[in-house]
């Protein structure tokens, strides 16, 4: 199962904001599960790395506080018809990634 | 947990596995390692020293910090830091003062990118949230308390 993820972006005057939705629980292993008292075992994104025409522009690491379905914002040196594109890797081992062309 | 899913992520788990021992999945370029001291830390001045290896910061009023005063709802808080105007930013790192462990991300940028992060991260509690930037090797810090109204770790 991949990780979903959603994009924008739109280029003005060579920078260009990507937005990015992704579609992921980011349950830090903190919660409790109130029936069993248990917590609920950890699942989220850790690495994050976002390339303009495959060159890396940013390089995130996330832990389990970033909100749940991530919403992240970024801005790059980038014109229109350049390839934007994001990866991320959970710590389960679970990947995703999106590339959007720029308008 | 529902059975279906349970065994589904099961599935996909083991399977990924497999394909990374096989190396069949590359990454494009090798992302940095999970920094999981830092991200384990319980103190922010912690924190600090594990992802930038110093905890002593300067308050800079360039560091454009925009955080609500009242979050309705800690688990989605809406975090901009914004430091285009200070040049050679390496790196920003956002994180929650009273929340069990502080670091809540870390952002590392190339030339090809500004010193600009939107997200939306959880507060367990009313708190100050932190936005250190490091630019040409100095760590630069913006501080705001958001007060929480309902909390945001399920708790």
């Amino acid at each position: 199962m991949s990780i979903k993820i959603r994009m924008r972006g739109k280029s003005k005057a060579g920078v260009a904001e990507v937005k990015a939705l992704i579609k992921h629980p980011m349950e830090s292993g903190l919660r409790m599960d109130k029936k069993t008292g248990k917590p609920y075992p950890a699942k989220f994104i850790e690495t994050v790395e976002i390339a303009v025409n495959g060159e890396t522009a940013v390089n995130a690491q996330w832990s389990g506080a970033v909100s749940a379905n991530p919403y992240v914002s970024v801005k790059v040196k980038a014109n229109s018809g350049d390839e934007v594109s994001i990866a991320v890797v959970d710590n389960t081992g679970a990947k995703g990634s999106s590339t959007l062309k720029l308008k | 947990m529902k059975r279906r899913s349970f065994l589904k992520g099961t599935l996909a788990t083991g399977a990924t596995v497999v394909a990374v021992n096989a190396g069949l999945l590359t990454p494009t370029t090798v992302l940095a390692e999970w920094n999981s001291k830092a991200f384990t830390s319980k103190t922010t001045e912690d924190a600090l020293s594990g992802i930038f290896g110093s905890s002593s910061t300067t308050e800079s009023s360039d560091i454009k910090l925009k955080a609500p005063a009242i979050a309705e709802n800690g688990a989605v808080t809406p975090i901009t830091v914004d430091a285009t105007a200070i040049s050679g930013v390496e790196s920003i790192a956002i994180l929650g003062s009273k929340n069990p462990m502080p670091l809540v991300c870390e952002y590392t940028f190339a030339p090809a990118a500004l010193g600009f992060v939107s997200t939306r991260i959880k507060l367990g509690q009313t708190m100050n949230v932190v936005a250190i930037v490091k630019a040409d090797g100095k760590l630069l810090k913006a501080e705001q308390e958001v007060k929480v109204t309902i909390g945001g770790c399920g708790g």
